[in-house]
């Protein structure tokens, strides 16, 4: 947390990427005779890109900066195992991520006089919550991979807005073709984003036992595959001898 | 001159560039633009029907032409800083026009590339209708917001002399010509003085035209955006040139070349 504070990207990361998709999202979102729930999406929208981006990519960039430090070798020496300091990177990352929401209610409010619609704040809890463990599960299981392949960070960083669309951070899923919608359907964010919208309006279908369930269970999918992965990492790493180049 | 000119572009691809290799170029320079198009088209049709596709398809195929140019002219600058070699750079006698000039010419073409590969997608996926288009003038369109917009990131590039936070700056005004130049909402839209500022920036009459070229518009129809958009982008490459020489003056007197 405190190295965040003094680094530009993270700055950017909370506060100017969704502070911009807010504002895109309310002009293309709020023109005349447009619904409230669409304003949900761009409001809370601009608020959960940054949330995952920091969530996402975050921990991945403090590893490689490890690597440019040089450092990186002596976190795979310590006794402390890979996961736990993974882990500590991530939520100090989620922590952080969760100031995102404070520009675009902001902008919001302040720039477009438009507020969050009705929210079942029960609901939306939960969901939030249940979003917030399937982000940690994400990260955790995506990191390691940054230690182990350089160019995961360009491969994950280039497919950043790919998982926006299929997760349905700025407009529904349902719109998108149904082979899309089925790549969607196996990212755990899918569905508590699903949920989070559902509880800020009256229409539409409201499962949310299901959607919690599919973004509980996918989550320890992602729980059990990354300990598959921190495995084989800690032992690839020492095969390859490849931690240190940069 | 020319061979300068043409070995300083080569050598500034291969040493630089850092999506050099294939990986990297795919997962910036093909996954990053594509999605970033398919993303907004998305919300674009989400907030105003299917039959307005094509107007977020183009202009957020333009924009990404300024990744290139604005991204990939200010990260070189920045990455002589962090290699190393800013100091050696700045102690050569070469020419500081051309050196300049040739860090922009490989991102102007690779935002060609991305452009028509973003493009040619998109149209594909959303069933996207050019009959109408002059597809001769688009390109040429594509071409001018190319060296436009590098010319803003020779502007901001000149900006890494003096700072260690260049890459900051970059993504600060990508993202900002989002809101600023028309590209998915009409900048009428906008506060009277950002509309002024929108009109001080490239991309705002190159997407303006290109989207009139996409109606059928003729040549002589949008001459005026089109030289509009010339001037803007000389403006900022006459600028940034000048900027450069201050400051390589300045990062000079306070050693600041070598800061990391």
């Amino acid at each position: 947390m405190r190295l965040r504070v003094v680094s530009p990207f993270a700055v950017l990361a909370w506060l100017f990427f969704p502070a911009i998709f807010t504002v895109v999202g309310l002009y293309v979102l709020s023109g005349p005779g447009t619904a409230t729930p669409q304003l949900a999406y761009a409001i809370l929208g601009g608020g959960l890109l940054g949330y995952w981006d920091i969530a996402y990519l975050d921990g991945g960039m403090s590893i490689q900066n490890e690597r440019w430090s040089g450092t990186l070798e002596q976190i795979f020496a310590v006794p402390t195992p890979l996961w736990v300091i993974i882990l500590g990177k991530v939520c100090g990352s989620l922590l952080w991520g969760l100031l995102s929401f404070l520009p675009t209610i902001a902008i919001a409010y302040l720039g477009f006089h438009a507020l969050l619609p009705h929210v079942d704040a029960a609901r939306f809890t939960i969901s939030f919550a249940i979003l917030s463990l399937s982000f940690l599960a994400v990260a955790v299981m995506l990191t390691p991979l940054f230690t182990l392949w350089r160019w995961a960070l360009p491969m994950l960083n280039g497919f950043e807005m790919g998982f926006y669309i299929l997760c349905g951070f700025m407009f529904p899923v349902t719109l998108l073709p149904t082979w899309a919608q089925g790549a969607g359907a196996l990212l755990a964010p899918t569905w508590a984003i699903r949920a989070i919208y559902a509880s800020t309006t009256n229409q539409g279908p409201h499962d949310f036992g299901i959607w919690w369930g599919a973004t509980v269970g996918l989550t320890v999918i992602y729980v059990i595959g990354a300990l598959f992965l921190y495995r084989l990492i800690e032992r690839r790493a020492r095969i390859s001898g490849g931690l240190a180049l940069a | 001159m020319v061979a300068i000119f043409a070995r300083s572009t080569y050598l500034q691809y291969v040493a630089l560039f850092q999506w050099a290799t294939i990986r990297g170029y795919v997962g910036y320079k093909v996954l990053l633009p594509v999605t970033q198009i398919l993303f907004f088209v998305q919300l674009g049709v989400f907030g105003s029907g299917r039959s307005k596709a094509l107007y977020f398809a183009l202009g957020n195929a333009l924009q990404v032409t300024a990744q290139a140019g604005i991204y990939g002219v200010i990260a070189t600058v920045a990455n002589e800083r962090q290699h190393g070699t800013l100091p050696m750079l700045l102690a050569s006698p070469a020419n500081r026009l051309v050196t300049f000039l040739s860090r922009a010419a490989v991102n102007v073409i690779d935002g060609i590339v991305t452009v028509v590969v973003g493009l040619s997608i998109t149209v594909v996926v959303f069933g996207l209708d050019l009959r109408h288009a002059n597809l001769l003038l688009l390109a040429f369109c594509v071409v001018l917001i190319s060296m436009t917009t590098a010319g803003l990131g020779l502007l901001f590039g000149a900006l890494g002399l003096i700072t260690r936070d260049a890459i900051t700056i970059a993504n600060v005004v990508y993202y900002l010509l989002l809101i600023l130049c028309g590209i998915n909402f009409p900048i009428t839209r906008l506060p009277g003085v950002v509309q002024a500022i929108s009109y001080g920036l490239p991309l705002t009459r190159g997407v303006e035209a290109a989207r009139e070229v996409a109606a059928g518009a003729s040549l002589r129809q949008i001459s005026g955006l089109l030289a509009g958009e010339l001037l803007v982008g000389i403006a900022y490459a006459l600028c940034g040139y000048g900027v450069f020489r201050l400051l390589e003056a300045y990062s000079r007197r306070g050693g600041l070349q070598e800061a990391f």
